[in-house]
């Protein structure tokens, strides 16, 4: 009896385990270099004011996501699949291409943090993106990219760090804890423009469609479709942490300094002084280009991933490249594109095409929402598990004050001028 | 030929010259004839639905459609689970294309116009899944459609005959009525099956298992990763699930029953024959990983007093796998291990001879509780194709085959 209790036990365990992953791999690449600059920035122009917008990007973060898992769970469908099955050719492909172009601007930005995490320790970018894009690509094509994934998601508990350095910042926890629950609201331009940063930088159309399509990999029973959305929660809410705990120990630190402007890496890595003293720099660059190479080498994956299946071509890496050449040339493009712009291009003229692929991102998104509420409401696809009234509600409320954002977020990257920073 | 591309939304009129409203879809009606179009729906500016049987369409070309009777005789369309909708159930669909052994997706769908008696069929002849299809979608409605015909003239088009594509339809019932069967499917090489199924979702590939007969769908299931295996037995009803793993290999069948949960595996071993539910059962007992766990309890064996003649008998009745013919195994009284002979000597002997005398050298054998990584050393150390397995006392319990070492190294990469 006790054996098959043991036993009993272990099965459980092993289905959370065994289901557990999509959403925290989505946390950890929601987690890039983009992010990471983001709250930075946001701690050390404002101190702790910014806190309060984290718990409900967390719970949209929430709706959103467990909304694509449960998609997946219950049709075993990709997001593009379900896309392409209901609303035809030429709506899919458009939203395809939409998504291409936003991945390969997020991609950018990637291996631009890789660049700028390496010159903090003094390596060349015409170095470092080069090699990483040559490691990212042999990964997935030559490699068990399995066994990557892994060792990158360990290597993220280098996160660790900030709410350590924070600790030992002493901040005044008091006012940082009042400042996440309490809203604050400035008119300052600046302010507004972070708040839709932040937002931006969470929510992005990619991870509905990895998430789901990891889901979906998986092979997750609706049985176990609780563990699924406790895997969801949990890497939401890991997102959420450790974004507070970055913007706690910028502002208790660089925000505190009176300093309160971030230019580089060098400038970031100062939060984790507290910790690492004088190694605060290989620290904070570690992470960035940890982040970085994870999340360069998922986000061209799902993207070429997403792309073919709901174009209907051959996908996945367990083909050979002669069987999934359209599957193998998208990926490598990405790849190759995102460390070429960065080898080639200034950091000035990176600057617009990553203000243009969040514009893409900011317009895509509420196209992708809409969907995705549409497609789980309907009968025929979701049986019993369709959107509760309870839960349309919210997940309406979400999807406008999130559109209402990003469209806004979209104009004032293509229009600079409006919103003076 | 035509494509359904540009029978989308085509303008119809009837005998008068009157307008209908636009092409909404076409219907096959399979127990009639699986290649003619049956009906036509049509959508009119008022947002009704008519449906025109195939004997009352007159004329069609890529500009227009006319019946040849008044537009009052036409009825309106009132919902048949009967028809295959080519729009909704076959456009931008997955289907099975047979002949490649593959999943695709429909991007359009062609046709033949013939004229018949007095009037106008359309057949269908393929599903499309080129480059060509998809410029034409992607091009519809804002480009003329003979310059589409000129543009994607350039662009290589792929077609699937109509009779190579098997439809998948997750609805047992509506698939009787709408005549899917997998008689085709069945015929291909089982390891070509699981990757199909690897393509499906869940309820997809119970479609496909369900009508598969059980021996084609167990040897299927075997080729598809452990954890697909238990998901998908598990989502199929108890008895059949009991059916297919009754014909799968006994240590296939112990690996996935392992990985579902203890009710359904005791539910699909209850069902299970006796004697197979037995043999499964033993297997059960042994730690994941260990030789005990990559065996299986079919092989051949006979006594060791026996002789040519008799593990020729022995051959011809056994029951089991191919993979596990290679070696006969030898045992004494008291079913302890005395003695492994290659098939291949035993063809080259005497009738008379005794299989005592073609057991080659020492013996190489391994105990239940040894690790997987042993079990590969030794098959890598002597070439071995089959190893057995015994207890602490010598007595044979079952035997690993060189393809269960495969999967397991493979597996572990």
């Amino acid at each position: 009896m006790n054996r098959d209790k043991f036993r009993h036990f272990r099965l459980r365990l092993l289905i959370f385990l065994t289901v557990l992953g999509p959403g925290i791999i989505t946390a950890s690449v929601d987690n890039d270099p983009g992010g990471i600059y983001t709250y930075s920035i946001a701690g050390a122009r404002f101190g702790y004011t910014l806190l309060w917008t984290l718990i409900p990007i967390t719970l949209a973060l929430i709706v959103v996501e467990e909304m694509a898992a449960r998609m997946g769970v219950v049709t075993g469908k990709g997001l593009a699949d379900l896309i392409r099955e209901e609303y035809g050719f030429r709506t899919t492909f458009i939203i395809m291409i939409g998504l291409a172009v936003a991945n390969l601007g997020t991609t950018i930005a990637e291996f631009a943090g890789l660049a700028s995490g390496m010159s903090v320790l003094g390596v060349s970018r015409f170095l470092a993106v080069p090699v990483g894009a040559l490691i990212v690509w042999g990964l997935v094509v030559k490699g068990s990219y399995r066994i990557v994934e892994k060792v990158f998601l360990v290597a993220c508990l280098v996160y660790i760090a900030y709410p350590i350095s924070c600790f030992l910042a002493r901040p005044d926890w008091s006012q940082a804890l009042i400042s996440t629950v309490k809203p604050s609201f400035h008119f300052h331009s600046s302010y507004v423009y972070l708040i839709l940063a932040v937002v931006g930088t969470t929510i992005a159309p990619w991870q509905q469609f990895y998430l789901q399509s990891a889901v979906v990999e998986k092979g997750t029973k609706l049985r176990d479709y609780v563990f699924s959305r406790w895997d969801v929660i949990a890497g939401c809410v890991v997102t959420g942490v450790v974004a507070f705990f970055i913007i706690v120990a910028c502002g208790a630190t660089i925000y505190a300094s009176g300093h309160r402007q971030i230019r580089d890496a060098a400038d970031a890595a100062l939060a984790l002084r507290p910790l690492a003293g004088h190694a605060a720099s290989a620290l904070f660059a570690f992470g960035l280009c940890n982040a970085a190479l994870l999340s360069a080498c998922i986000l061209p994956l799902s993207t070429a991933f997403c792309v073919c299946q709901g174009l209907g071509l051959e996908s996945g890496v367990n083909k050979r490249m002669h069987e999934a050449p359209a599957f193998y040339w998208l990926f490598t493009g990405l790849v190759f594109l995102g460390a070429l712009a960065v080898m080639v291009l200034s950091e000035a003229k990176q600057i617009p095409i990553i203000v243009l692929s969040q514009a893409a991102n900011g317009i895509l998104l509420p196209f992708v929402l809409i969907f995705m509420l549409r497609l789980s409401n309907r009968e025929d696809l979701m049986g019993r598990y369709r959107n509760t009234r309870l839960f349309n509600a919210v997940a309406w409320i979400t999807c406008v004050v999130m559109i209402g954002l990003t469209l806004l977020m979209a104009v004032s990257a293509l229009f600079p001028g409006r919103i003076p920073t | 030929m035509i494509y359904f591309t540009e029978l989308d939304k085509l303008p119809l009129f009837d005998v008068k010259g009157e307008y209908l409203g636009r092409l909404e879809d076409l219907f096959v009606d399979p127990s009639q004839n699986a290649l003619r179009v049956a009906a036509y729906l049509v959508k009119t500016l008022k947002n009704k639905l008519l449906c025109i049987t195939h004997e009352q369409m007159q004329s069609l070309s890529v500009r227009a459609g006319q019946t040849s009777v008044r537009a009052g005789e036409i009825r309106y369309y009132a919902p048949d689970e009967g028809f295959l909708r080519v729009k909704k159930d076959v456009l931008d669909q997955q289907i099975i294309d047979v002949n490649h052994r593959k999943v695709v997706r429909v991007n359009d769908v062609d046709f033949d116009i013939q004229p018949s008696d007095g009037h106008t069929e359309l057949r269908v002849v393929a599903v499309n899944v080129g480059l060509a299809a998809a410029i034409r979608r992607l091009l519809q409605g804002f480009v003329a459609k003979h310059t589409i015909r000129t543009i994607t003239g350039v662009f290589p088009t792929k077609a699937i005959p109509w009779e190579f594509v098997n439809l998948i339809e997750p609805d047992s019932a509506r698939r009787v009525r709408l005549r899917i069967s997998y008689d085709q499917l069945a015929h291909l090489h089982p390891a070509d099956i699981a990757d199909i199924l690897e393509e499906l979702s869940r309820d997809e590939q119970k479609a496909v298992i369900e009508s598969l007969d059980d021996a084609t769908a167990a040897q299927a299931i075997s080729e598809i990763p452990t954890r697909m295996q238990a998901a998908l037995l598990e989502s199929i009803s108890p008895e059949k699930a009991a059916d297919i793993v009754e014909e799968m290999p006994p240590d296939e069948a112990a690996d996935v029953l392992q990985e579902m949960p203890p009710e359904t595996s005791a539910e699909v071993l209850a069902d299970m024959e006796k004697e197979e539910a037995e043999d499964v059962r033993e297997l059960l007992g042994f730690e994941e990983n260990t030789a005990g766990a990559l065996m299986t309890t079919e092989y051949v064996v006979v006594h060791e007093a026996a002789t040519v003649e008799g593990a020729i008998a022995a051959l011809r009745h056994f029951e089991g796998p191919p993979e596990s013919v290679p070696v006969i195994y030898l045992v004494n009284n008291n079913a302890v291990l005395t003695g492994a002979v290659p098939v291949a000597r035993i063809l080259l002997a005497e009738a008379s001879m005794p299989l005592k005398e073609l057991s080659p050298g020492p013996l190489i054998s391994l105990q239940a509780h040894a690790d997987g990584d042993s079990v590969v050393d030794l098959f890598h150390k002597y070439n071995l194709m089959s190893l057995p397995v015994v207890d602490e006392k010598g007595y044979l319990l079952g035997v690993v085959t060189a393809d269960d070492v495969l999967e397991f190294v493979v597996n572990r990469k």
